[in-house]
């Protein structure tokens, strides 16, 4: 794109808005790349949906989450109970806004922590570069050789958490992935001439990561934190199957899953088939953003 | 720098397993229907042991390490009690088919005992005798702090001495006289007569004397047996342990689990093996041993409660469903020495609340599908016997949740935002009770055990319940064995005084020996009064059912407790539902938990 100069105009105002527009332009083309892309925007749809399901359905669709209705447990879906009841009278597709909103906080809040901390650990490590650099990734190899699921177990076996201490927990043991990104990411942006220069004008290393390295990353790290998201419900689902999930009377989608499988052989579906298809769909979306997040950023693919 | 195609591939890849794995939930795995045993062949069966355990331990003598009623069933196979007393034959007694003793005279003045024993042998074709019977008394006394089923006070520290009479007769003298069927049950029904003159030596090649005659030779001899019997690899393969008394022996002991037994072809006592070879088979989990009972590679397995309806699956299978009580209790202890609740669960009106608010028969009939039995006091109420009280068998305190907000509120508390609050504190008729402050919530918090379905769904349900009445029950879950290392007993003191009610989970029921005296449970400062419970006039009870020539001890005992409310009184669930193939009879489910490979046989083939 080039710069129209316009009469009595200063050639510095000129320059910042061309590139003010071509960020703007960027980022349009970022978003037709995006809606370009089908699955995507399905996927999109999927999680606003699964948003508005969870915290506006409770306004339209009222049920009591806390109290068990022992006279009427394992009914089938009627017009009292569109998906029926759960093993202590719950109605389950109250439950299954209940649990979502569990599912998809943690989820988000875990997904976003691990993030952040591999953002952070990545950047840190690739910047220093020498044997900071080393130690640090040896330490994350270290960290990925251990099985999350191997970790969560040993965790179940000393205690249960509560909510921040689920996100925490998953948090810090998702961020490993994140950090080889990032860290790839710094390696190549610290080279670059703009991240020298200010190194050369005697700008600190705090403004060259913060500055110009992470905003230069941006779009590696909203990828990697969708992914994230969707890994974080995965293992939310696996934690509450471990019985590390958050207490009754609360649940999340996990819970729900396994709690409904020990009736898997009795014929009641509906205690499956919601939160098992829930956290499909909901996983799939997220994977689906984050693939049509990544050709959107592409510039290789740009035309 | 974008995330590569590979991590993405697994994603979908997991997604599908997901999808597929549902599938193959939602479908089940079908299997065709059969009849005949698993193994193909009537002189064989296979048993599945309880999920998560492997037998570790067939010495007669038992260590705390190795505690489980498995290892004891494996064992008493191997080596018969001297008095089998126990509810194999459908009722809890004295099945002198299964033990070496054939009388026991006590005194008149019940403070000793004079036993009989028959003309049984060894395998190796040597008489079983009273000094066999002497070497087991002597190792137990000598090692009575390694012995698991040892509390002080009782056997062997009231058993003043063991006299041989000749080698068929001995007589054993009491420290003051007892109540003869609970002698007879708890405490000489863990005599095992053991071979002396095999095992009375202190080293495999060491030469076999009377070592255990002396206090010394008897702990060396100790040492030697116990670190032999650690061994498990050993089991089908050493010298020591072919030299047995019960129907069967050892053909092969993996330390993975499976142990294979075979009849013991020179057994010579009235509990004469009727299958020849029993698999007893190890799972790690209850869906795993399921899944083997769907394939049918178990000829007597078990399902979840939760599962009973899926009957007429197992049924068209060639299975069928009958549920085993057990001989127990459940419920959930109090920590009378919380800071913080501690003072409210000493008032008994506050005890008579929460126990109104528990509806156990709803419980037993939808959380445990009608495999639980509600129980309103120590007396298990399983089965039928002369020990439980009137006052135990009819609930004093019927659910009444109305009941209980009235109780709670006619003693000085008022409920404040769901919650009930204390306001108006005292010792009076009207008032809250002694320590319980102004301002106090009634909000008390359950330590659980975690990973049962059913546990899950019957904290629910009592959660719901006590909220009714105005009671704030949260539930925290942790595994079981972290559930039993935090709830101890405590004082109000210590830091781990925390907790304030615990449930060791629907496994974690308590199983009595034969004569349920509850001197341990519910005793002032017993070992298992984990909330430390104490109240004099139960312990003279508790004192009258070990002495007393009668059983009114024990039902005014049960009366007591029904009444004072020691801890919160809960459904007894059955002790398994077995799935048993068509044509295994022979046998009862024993409500003591043990399992009896000898009395099982084929009926039809």
């Amino acid at each position: 794109m080039s710069a129209v100069i316009q009469p009595g105009q200063a050639p510095g105002t000129t320059t910042a808005t061309a590139i003010a527009t071509g960020a703007v332009s960027g980022s349009r083309l970022a978003v037709r790349r995006f809606l370009r892309n089908r699955l995507a925007v399905v996927g999109l749809g999927v999680v606003v949906f699964f948003f508005l399901f969870c915290f506006l359905g409770p306004l339209v669709y009222s049920t009591d989450q806390t109290h068990t209705m022992l006279q009427q447990v394992n009914l089938g879906p009627s017009g009292s109970h569109w998906l029926g009841t759960d093993a202590v009278g719950h109605d389950e597709l109250g439950r299954l806004m209940y649990g979502g909103k569990v599912s998809l906080i943690v989820g988000l809040a875990a997904g976003i922590l691990a993030t952040v901390i591999g953002t952070l650990w990545g950047a840190a490590a690739g910047y220093a570069g020498g044997w900071i650099d080393a130690v640090m990734m040896r330490i994350v190899d270290a960290g990925i050789a251990i099985p999350a699921l191997f970790i969560l177990l040993v965790v179940s076996a000393i205690t249960t958490p509560g909510l921040t201490g689920l996100i925490v927990i998953l948090g810090f043991v998702s961020w490993l992935v994140p950090s080889r990104l990032i860290r790839a990411e710094t390696l190549t942006l610290k080279n670059r001439d703009y991240v020298l220069t200010l190194r050369a004008i005697g700008g600190t290393h705090s403004r060259a990561i913060t500055r110009h390295i992470l905003p230069n990353s941006v779009s590696t790290i909203i990828v990697a934190t969708t992914f994230q998201i969707a890994d974080a419900i995965l293992l939310v689902a696996y934690v509450s199957y471990l019985g590390l999930g958050v207490q009754p009377p609360a649940t999340d989608w996990g819970g729900m899953l396994s709690a409904g499988l020990t009736a898997a052989y009795s014929g009641y579906w509906w205690l499956i088939l919601p939160p098992g298809l829930a956290i499909i769909l909901v996983v799939w979306a997220f994977n689906a953003i984050g693939d049509g997040l990544r050709d959107a950023f592409d510039v290789r693919g740009r035309g | 720098m974008f995330l590569a195609h590979t991590a993405n591939s697994r994603r979908w890849a997991l997604v599908t397993g997901a999808v597929v794995t549902a599938g193959a939930l939602l479908t089940g795995c079908s299997g065709g229907d059969t009849s005949s045993s698993a193994s193909g062949s009537s002189d064989t069966i296979n048993y599945a042991l309880p999920a998560n355990f492997t037998p570790n331990w067939i010495l007669p003598i038992g260590t705390a390490a190795h505690l489980n009623t498995n290892n004891s069933s494996i064992s008493q196979s191997l080596w018969e009690p001297l008095i089998a007393y126990d509810g194999s034959t459908g009722k809890v007694g004295w099945n002198k088919d299964n033990s070496l003793a054939t009388a026991a005279d006590f005194a008149k003045d019940s403070k000793s005992v004079t036993i009989t024993l028959g003309e049984r042998h060894w395998s190796d074709g040597k008489q079983i005798t009273s000094r066999d019977v002497e070497f087991w008394f002597n190792l137990v006394k000598a090692n009575k702090a390694d012995w698991a089923s040892y509390s002080p006070g009782k056997a062997p520290d009231n058993w003043t001495s063991l006299k041989i009479v000749d080698d068929t007769h001995f007589t054993i003298t009491f420290d003051q006289a007892y109540n003869q069927q609970w002698m007879l049950a708890n405490e000489l029904s863990m005599i095992r007569p053991m071979p002396q003159h095999v095992w009375d030596k202190t080293s495999d090649s060491g030469t076999v004397s009377d070592l255990d005659r002396t206090t010394a030779g008897a702990k060396k001899v100790w040492t030697y047996l116990n670190g032999v019997a650690k061994k498990i690899s050993g089991y089908a393969t050493d010298p020591l342990w072919k030299t047995v008394s019960g129907p069967y022996t050892i053909k092969s002991f993996s330390t993975a689990g499976k142990v294979e037994l075979t009849a013991n072809a020179k057994y010579d006592g009235g509990g004469k093996a009727n299958i020849k070879n029993v698999n007893l088979l190890p799972f790690t989990t209850t869906d795993a041993e399921k899944n083997a009972l769907r394939a049918g590679t178990v000829d007597y397995g078990y399902i979840n409660a939760t599962d009973l309806s899926q009957e007429s699956s197992f049924a068209s299978k060639g299975y069928t469903v009958k549920p085993w009580s057990g001989w127990a209790i459940t419920y959930m202890p109090y920590n009378f020495n919380n800071p913080a609740m501690g003072a409210v669960f000493k008032q008994l009106y506050a005890r008579q609340a929460i126990q109104m608010s528990v509806d156990q028969t709803t419980l037993s009939k939808v959380v445990f599908n009608g495999t639980a039995v509600s129980t309103y006091g120590p007396i298990p109420q399983g089965q039928t016997s002369s020990f439980v009280s009137s006052e135990q068998k009819n609930n004093p305190y019927p659910y009444s949740t109305t009941k209980a907000k009235k109780l709670l509120t006619s003693h000085g508390w008022t409920e404040q935002n769901g919650t009930m609050v204390c306001t108006s504190p005292g010792t009076g008729d009207s008032q809250c009770g002694a320590g319980v402050d102004k301002g106090t919530k009634f909000r008390m918090q359950v330590l659980s055990q975690s990973g049962s379905t059913v546990t899950d769904n019957m904290m629910s349900a009592l959660q719901s319940s006590f909220a009714k009445t105005g009671i704030d029950f949260t539930i925290k879950t942790a595994p079981v064995n972290s559930v039993l290392s935090q709830a101890g007993q405590c004082t109000a003191d210590q830091a781990g005084c925390k907790w304030q009610l615990s449930f060791f989970g629907t496994a974690g029921s308590w199983y009595f020996p034969a004569y349920p005296s509850g001197d341990s449970l519910f005793a002032t400062g017993g070992g298992s009064n984990f909330g430390s419970y104490s109240n004099s006039a139960v312990d003279k009870l508790i004192t009258q059912t070990t002495t007393s020539s009668s059983n009114e001890a024990v039902q005014k005992y049960s009366a007591a407790l029904a009444k004072d409310l020691p801890v919160i009184w809960l459904p007894e669930p059955d002790y398994q539902v077995s799935v048993v193939k068509n044509g295994l009879g022979g046998f009862a489910q024993d409500s003591l938990a043990n399992f009896h490979p000898a009395m099982w046989k084929w009926t039809t083939k």
